[in-house]
Order: structure tokens, then sequence, then C-alpha cells
């Protein structure tokens, strides 16, 4: 019974506040002590019954930690905490001046790689994304926070339009990189 | 784990002794043992005095298979029947060996689906077959230094292994009949190895050139956790290719042609030695008249020998800023761990040292870490160490999917998810009417099913005729904490369920192996059912055993009165059975008293989520906060 509540709410089972902002190091020091608990290592001499639950309860407690670890993947949690299914936040609403700034980032992207130069230009647009991610960070927090969940969700889905650009980003890095 | 419960007839395990757990490292080139004795762990040395055993396997007409030195003796006269770097073909279908099979002069059996076997004047043996040769010595070693049966093994994969590869090396443990504990990344048992001698934090950087294969990972350890943050490689890479290039630049210069098979391999040890002495030495001699009748004497400088294999080096580090790459660290890399004989070479400590901006630890001896590593893990899932000082957090090196249309793959479980994991993913019918579905099982990163991995095929059956896409499917992927893979898949509306062990088609199947088992050991009728019974009531036992213990610590405080009374009163059958000699009713009662008290151990496990969130205390959390 209490494994099921831990199973609706991941904050719950590492007892901590349902917010976007949240202390990574307390986050970490958590899950390193539910494993420390709950791993399978831990019964590897137990009955079978036992290791079985142990990997079940090791398996949830990873999905926890992987929930809440990054920025992206815990908006989409707690929006879905919210009541929000993957197609309604994918379905938001994102404004035309984003969409546009978008394409213009992505064809600067397509075109580096006949720049003379084209890693100090990659450096600069990836670090130019970071600061656009934190913006939207920031937006998403204040909006969660007080319960504008639509707004929320469209924070979300920029952060995900960015975060795709940026492994593309990655992708192109890596192959400048391996010549 | 019914491996676990092996014992002899009629003996019963003896509660809170020690138990002898080894770890073994099951290496391309060579395999060793290694146990902990008064609290430090140790390579086990043959009755010669030698740590390392060669990876060699001999299968002549007559005799029963020779492993080892002596193997590597015969390699040059009997090349086709000594098979060595076996660790290469493990787990892999004939058509993705044939070229290893070639270059190392082997044949290859007709005919055969699937899995890989050679064919020697000792018959047909498969990759598996052959490792258990060598597990098989290693475990008489062990029995022989520590006097007695194994209770626990460890043994060792690259963390590159897939599924196939990692079902086949636990197949062979079976079949030399080790009780395997997990089986265990060697990037991560050599970081163990030190981990445990430094008793540091902060992030560690593995990078071991085998001599098959070429690993790389990432761990985080903070406070008694190692947790693997990233792992890659080349599995087609290692310190048998360091020699390759020598040997065919020695084969280039002496002017001849094409070789024996014999030849071939006497070239390649001349090689391999010239390797060694240049990590010393600024150039040698290497009299091919030794191996070839004819050849001269040839001069090699490191200069030459690094200028051969500077792009087989640039290769692994590209793997290296890969690995760093999924990792996603914010800090730096603390330190170097290296692992391999090939990492004696000095280019290729210059470069790694260059590359992460650290010197390399060299406390331990590269061709011992993993095996040291290993019987450290072995001696704490034994359970010899019960404060558990502690603990691995591992990853899977591969994306898990399955095919859908178009052979796309659908990824389920992306590569280093910590494991053990569980990820369900929805599917649909694509056609009105379709009854079944087929589940096909990938691994790979590529995104057509062709580029990948085949692991598995099954079929869910009795879905009810629906439109198209009105069946809801729910595909479930469990990995353990060995990395091995379960898919279960279930119709949500009507229920309907199968589910496989991924059991690859490369590997053995349960047949085959119980078959070799009955081949290998000659046990009369009799005997087999007086060992089930044996292993029977020690799992009884087992259960039992666990069951009071935490009775005591929980009982009062977990089940009301009539769930307590319901446990004792099973209890007390279960111990009534154990007296007799009925196998099966001790099988159904303990199958029966372990689902009845699944409630209490899952309750247990809850309170030790409260517990230890609550042994968190506020000091020791602004502390990591501070760090």
């Amino acid at each position: 019974m209490a494994l099921l509540d831990f199973q609706r709410n991941y904050y719950q089972l590492f007892d901590l506040p349902q917010e976007f902002l949240l202390d990574q190091a307390q986050l970490g020091a958590r899950y390193r002590q539910l494993q420390m608990e709950l791993h399978p290592d831990r019964y590897a001499s137990a009955s079978a019954h036992e290791q079985r639950l142990a990997v079940q309860y090791s398996a949830l407690v990873n999905a926890a930690y992987t929930a809440l670890r990054k920025p992206l993947d815990r908006a989409v949690y707690l929006l879905e905490l919210a009541g929000m299914g993957a197609e309604e936040i994918s379905g938001q609403q994102v404004d035309g001046g984003f969409l546009i700034a978008q394409m213009e980032l992505r064809e600067k992207l397509e075109s580096m790689i006949s720049m003379v130069d084209p890693q100090t230009a990659l450096d600069h647009l990836i670090t130019e994304i970071g600061e656009d991610v934190i913006k939207l960070q920031g937006v998403f927090s204040v909006a969660y926070s007080a319960g504008e969940f639509p707004k929320a969700a469209a924070a979300c889905v920029k952060m995900q339009y960015l975060d795709k650009l940026l492994l593309e980003a990655e992708i192109l890095e890596t192959s400048l990189l391996d010549g | 784990m019914a491996l676990l419960q092996i014992a002899e007839p009629g003996q019963s395990p003896l509660p809170h002794q020690v138990k002898r757990a080894v770890g073994i490292d099951l290496g391309t080139t060579n395999s060793l043992v290694a146990t902990v004795r008064g609290g430090r762990a140790v390579v086990l040395p043959d009755a010669q005095g030698a740590v390392m055993l060669p990876s060699v396997i001999h299968y002549g007409a007559a005799d029963a298979p020779i492993v080892g030195a002596s193997a590597l003796a015969l390699a040059a006269l009997h090349p086709a029947d000594t098979l060595m770097s076996v660790k290469r073909f493990m787990g892999r279908g004939r058509n993705d060996a044939e070229e290893d099979a070639r270059r190392s002069h082997y044949s290859l059996a007709e005919g055969e689906e699937g899995m890989v076997s050679f064919l020697t004047s000792g018959g047909k043996i498969s990759p598996v077959e052959a490792s258990a040769e060598i597990l098989r010595v290693l475990s008489q070693r062990a029995v022989d230094t520590i006097g007695g049966e194994i209770d626990g093994a460890v043994i060792t994969v690259p963390a590159y292994f897939d599924e196939a590869q990692r079902q086949a090396t636990k197949d062979a443990a079976t079949l030399a009949g080790l009780p395997v504990l997990r089986l265990m990344n060697e990037p991560t048992a050599a970081a163990v190895a030190y981990g445990l001698d430094a008793d540091g934090q902060g992030v560690i950087a593995v990078y071991d050139l085998g001599g098959g294969t070429f690993d790389i990972s990432i761990l985080r350890l903070h406070k008694g956790v190692f947790e693997v943050l990233a792992t890659g490689g080349d599995t087609a890479l290692g310190g048998d290719d360091l020699d390759a290039v020598l040997a065919d630049w020695l084969l280039q210069e002496s002017g001849f042609e094409t070789l024996e098979a014999g030849e071939y391999r006497q070239l390649q040890a001349s090689a391999r030695l010239a390797k060694e002495k240049l990590s010393e030495a600024v150039t040698v001699d290497v009299d091919l008249s030794e191996v070839l009748p004819g050849g001269a004497v040839i001069s090699v400088s490191r200069e030459k020998l690094e200028q051969m294999i500077q792009p087989l080096v640039k290769r692994t580090l590209l793997a290296c800023r890969r690995c760093l790459r999924d990792a996603q660290l914010e800090e730096g890399v603390d330190n170097i761990v290296m692992v391999g004989g090939s990492t004696r070479v000095p280019l290729v400590r210059a470069a790694v040292a260059d590359f992460f901006g650290r010197t390399p630890l060299l406390g331990i001896d590269p061709d011992q870490v993993v095996a040291v590593g290993a019987a450290v893990q072995a001696d704490i899932l034994v359970g010899n160490r019960p404060e558990g000082d502690l603990l691995l957090l591992d990853v899977i090196p591969l994306s898990l999917g399955i095919e859908t249309m178009g052979e796309l793959v659908e990824k389920i479980v992306p590569r280093n998810t910590t494991i053990p994991v569980s990820r369900a993913q929805e599917f649909t019918t694509y056609k009105d009417g379709q009854t079944a579905l087929a589940v096909h099982i990938v691994q790979g990163e590529r995104e057509m099913v062709s580029d990948c991995r085949s692991l598995a095929h099954f079929e869910l059956r009795g879905i009810p005729p629906m439109v198209a896409g009105a069946a809801r499917i729910q595909v479930t992927f469990q990995v353990d904490a060995d990395g091995l893979l379960g898919v279960s898949a279930r119709e949500e509306i009507t229920g309907a369920e199968a589910s496989v062990m991924v059991k690859p088609s490369f590997g053995l199947n349960d047949e085959e192996i119980t078959g070799m088992l009955q081949a290998s050991f000659s046990h009369a009728e009799d005997d087999k059912r007086v060992r089930q019974l044996a292993e029977q009531r020690l799992s009884a036992w087992q259960l039992l055993d666990g069951l009071k213990s935490a009775l005591e610590k929980d009982g009062d405080a977990l089940l009301v009165a009539h769930e307590r009374e319901a446990l004792a009163g099973q209890m007390t059958e279960l111990q009534s059975l154990i007296d007799g000699e009925d196998t099966h009713a001790i099988r159904q009662k303990t199958e029966q008293l372990g689902r009845e008290s699944e409630t209490f151990a899952s309750r247990r496990m809850d309170k030790s989520i409260r517990e230890a969130l609550a042994g968190v205390s506020l000091d020791s959390l602004d502390d990591e906060v501070m760090q």
C-alpha cells in the first residue's frame, strides 16, 4: 500500500517537496541511500522471492531518479502529476516568435559545416541555447508554482525543442571532432 | 537463486560461516582467479606459482582437453585444434564470426544455424564449452587453495558485451558447475579494486585495453556507492590488434607472401614479445628464423611501433570522448585506472594521461586488477561483509528495443540506463482483426532493425479481433542486476500475456546445457534424486531461516496477529516436510510459503525506504551540499 503511494509520486519516494527547483545534492544522497537498502546486491543470498522484490523496488528507485534528475524530464513528470498527458503537453500552442527563432538557429547549425572555424561557431551556438534553456526553466518554475499548467506546458514544449537542437549540435560536434 | 543451492547430499549449510567466494577474470588472452583472505583480495597461483592462466584450450583426438600454458605450447603445431581468444566468439553468430575465424585459422562447423562452433580433432566445440574448460581449471585451482567447494563466484565481462555475449558467459559458468553470484563489468571491477584501497571519492575513468576488446567507463564514487555514469568502447579492438599490426609489418619486411596457420601464430607470439620488450627497450631485434625457415633478423624501434599503433590508440581515445559526453560530467575526472597488459605500452599511457590531463593510477598490476575487484564484490555478495560497505550501480551498455512497422527500431531502454530497470511501452495492432502480435527484440544504437543485434522473437496470441489500433499492448522490459533481459507483453483489454527470458539464438538453450551437464557428470539416477532432495531442502531452509529472523525483527510491527499465525502455521508445515523425503512436496510448500510471505517482504522493504530516508540526517545532507 505504501508502495502504491511511492509509485504514484516519486517526490514522496525521495521525501522531497514537489517543486520544479530541487536540490540535486539532496536528491542524489537520497537516491544512493535507498539503493543501499534495496539493491538486489543486498539480497544476493536471500530467497528467490525477496530477490525478485528487490529487483522491482530497485528498478522503481532508478525510474524515480531518472524522472527527477534532469530538468526537462522533471518538468514533464510534474505536468503528468498535474494530470497532463504527453499528447496534451505537445499540443500546447507555442508563439510564432519562438518558432521563427528556432528555424533561424537550425539554419545557422546547418550552414556551420561550411564555415572556416565551425568549432568556435558551434561553441557559441551551444552556449546560446544553454542560456535560453535556463530562462525557460525559470518561466516553467514560476508558472508551475502558480498552478498555471498550460503556461508551464508551453515552456516545457519549448524546452523540448531546444533539447532536440542541442542534441543535433552535439552530433555535429562529434562528427567535426572525429574528422 | 537455484545455482546457489548446490550442496553435497545430506550436507546442510551452516549459518554465519565465512563463505568461500571467488572473483574470476575470464580474459581473451589470460584468465585469473582471486579471493579475499584476511580482508585483502589476492590472486591465486597454480601449483607452479603462475597466476595467469593462458586462455588457450587444446582439443586433441584422444585425451581430455588441455588448458593453459601446455595448450599454448601446442598452438603452433596444431593451430586448428588449439583454441585461443575464444572470448571473441562468445555469443556471436556464424556470419559475424567468420572474419575473425579466418584470421585465427579456425575451421567453423558447417551448416550451423546461429551459434558458432569450431571443428577440432576433439569434436565440434562451441566457445561456451571452451570457456567452461577454462572456468573448470580456475575453479579447481580455487578449491585446492581455499580448501573447499566454492559458494559463489563473480565473473567479469567487458562492459560492452551485449545480451548474447553475457548469456553465453553465464552458460559457460553453468556448464563448469560454478555458482554465479553476478556477472560484473570489467571496468567496474577495476574501479572497485582501487576504490577500497583509496577509500576516496570523485570521478574515476577506467581505461581497459584487454586482449580482444577495449572498454571505457566513467564512474562516480560517493560514500561507498559506485555509480557508473557511462560506458563505451570497441568490441573489435584490443591488445591482439596491436600485436597483429606489428606481425603484419614484420611479415611485409621479411618478404614472405603467405604463412601456414601455425607459422602465423608463432609470428604473432614474436610480435607480442617484441611489443612487451619495447615498453622498456628503445629497439629490439626479432629473429624471424625461429618462425620462418630462412627468415632474417628484423630490428624494430619503439618509434616505429608507436607509429604503427598510433591509429589504434586514437580510436580508443575517440571512444573515451564519446563516453565522457554520455557521462554529462560537470566536473573533471579525478582518477584514471588502467587495465590490461597493453596499457604498459608507454605510448598508450602517455596518450591517456594527455587526454584526461591526469597521470593514471598504477598501484595494482593492470593484469590482475579486474580479478581483484571481482573477488571483493564476490565477498560482499556472498554475505561475508554484513555491513555491506560498498554498492555498485551499473548500467546497460547498449540500447534495447523492439521492431516496429517498416523494420524500424523503437528503443525502450536507452544505453547507459542504470540497472535494474523496468520499462514499459504501449503498442497497438495495425490491421483490422489482428489476433496475434510478433515481438522482435533487438539491441543496438542504429535505427534500422538490420543494423542491430537480433536477440529474440516471441508471439503474443489471443488478442480478440478488433479494429486496427484498438488493442492496447503493453510491452515491458526488465533488466536485472546481471544485465540480463526479460521481456513480457500484455494486452490490456483481454489480459492475454506472453513473456520470454531472453535466451539469444546464439547461446545454448537449457536443454543443451542440461544435456552437456549430464554428459560431463556420470550421476546415476538415484544419485540425482538424492541431490535434488538435498537442493530442495536447502532452499526450504534458506526461506525458513530468512523468515525466522525477519519475523523476530519486524513481525510484531508489520503483521497483525492472524497474518503472523498464518505464516507460522505454514512454516511449521514446511519444517515437518523437510524431515521427509518428498522432494515434490517440499518444493510446492516452499513456493507457497514464498508467495504468501511476499506481502510481509514488501512491507519490510517499504520500512527500509522510510528508515533509509530517516537515516539521512540533516547534518550529512548539509555535508554533501557543501561538497
